[in-house]
């Protein structure tokens, strides 16, 4: 069904897709033309991520990206490049983290209405642009 | 443009799927969030009012119909026009944002 809406969608489109690595299916992303692979600097969120790049590929979404999260230092950002590298993924954003996601979260609020000059929203707003100039 | 966002749980691809919409709508693009997680919080970190959240419902299985197609392969068509769903079961937030709960939420899976 998400397949069918996505297809059908004449807007700019977003789909936050469920986490497991198994339900992404043909039909879902057939009608993708992007995929952003949020990666966290720890091995379990680089593992799975390992696993959704060739899917993504085998499915024939014409741009896959890396999108580093909650990266705190060097190490953090080395962990991810090297993946990307491994992975011949481009990394297209490097989010730090950020305390003003925790907060937005615990007070029920969007980021971008919390707090919208944050450290994660200033990298989030530059590769909105950058997404954008794609189009 | 349609970009799905994936990542494990947790690794903080709702803010940036919310975040992203947010931004593209006030470049100007008319803005469709879909949440295809089975555990949705689209709609809280897109900003929308908490009133609002606990009146969203995902958009019932009715709306896809199997049909088969000229080679006798069964294919699965909207029953409707796209606008009518989006109209009849999304909600709109922040910017004119608006938001679709794509998956059957799995009340047993919260948490």
């Amino acid at each position: 069904m998400l397949g069918q809406l996505i297809e059908k969608s004449n807007q700019f489109t977003i789909i936050d897709m469920e986490a497991s690595v198994e339900h992404m299916s043909r039909g879902t992303v057939r009608h993708v033309d992007t995929m952003l692979i949020v990666l966290e600097p720890y091995y379990r969120s680089l593992e799975t991520a390992g696993r959704m790049v060739p899917l993504a590929r085998g499915l024939g979404i014409q741009r896959v990206y890396g999108v580093a999260n909650k990266i705190r230092n060097a190490s953090d950002e080395a962990a991810v490049v090297d993946y990307c590298a491994k992975h011949d993924l481009e990394l297209v954003a490097r989010i730090p983290f950020d305390d003003a996601i925790v907060d937005a979260d615990r007070a029920g609020k969007a980021l971008i209405d919390h707090n919208d000059a944050s450290p994660a929203m200033v990298e989030i707003r530059a590769l909105a642009r950058r997404l954008a100039e794609a189009v | 443009m349609k970009i799905a966002v994936s990542g494990k749980g947790g690794s903080g691809k709702t803010t940036l799927s919310a975040t992203l919409a947010r931004l593209f709508a006030r470049q100007g693009f008319p803005v469709l969030a879909i949440d295809g997680d089975p555990n949705p919080n689209l709609g809280m970190a897109l900003g929308l009012d908490a009133a609002l959240q606990s009146e969203l419902h995902s958009v019932p299985r009715s709306i896809i119909e199997q049909r088969k197609d000229a080679a006798g392969a069964t294919e699965s068509v909207l029953t409707q026009p796209i606008e009518a769903i989006t109209s009849q079961y999304g909600m709109t937030a922040a910017d004119d944002v608006t938001l679709l709960v794509g998956v059957q939420v799995d009340h047993a899976g919260a948490g």
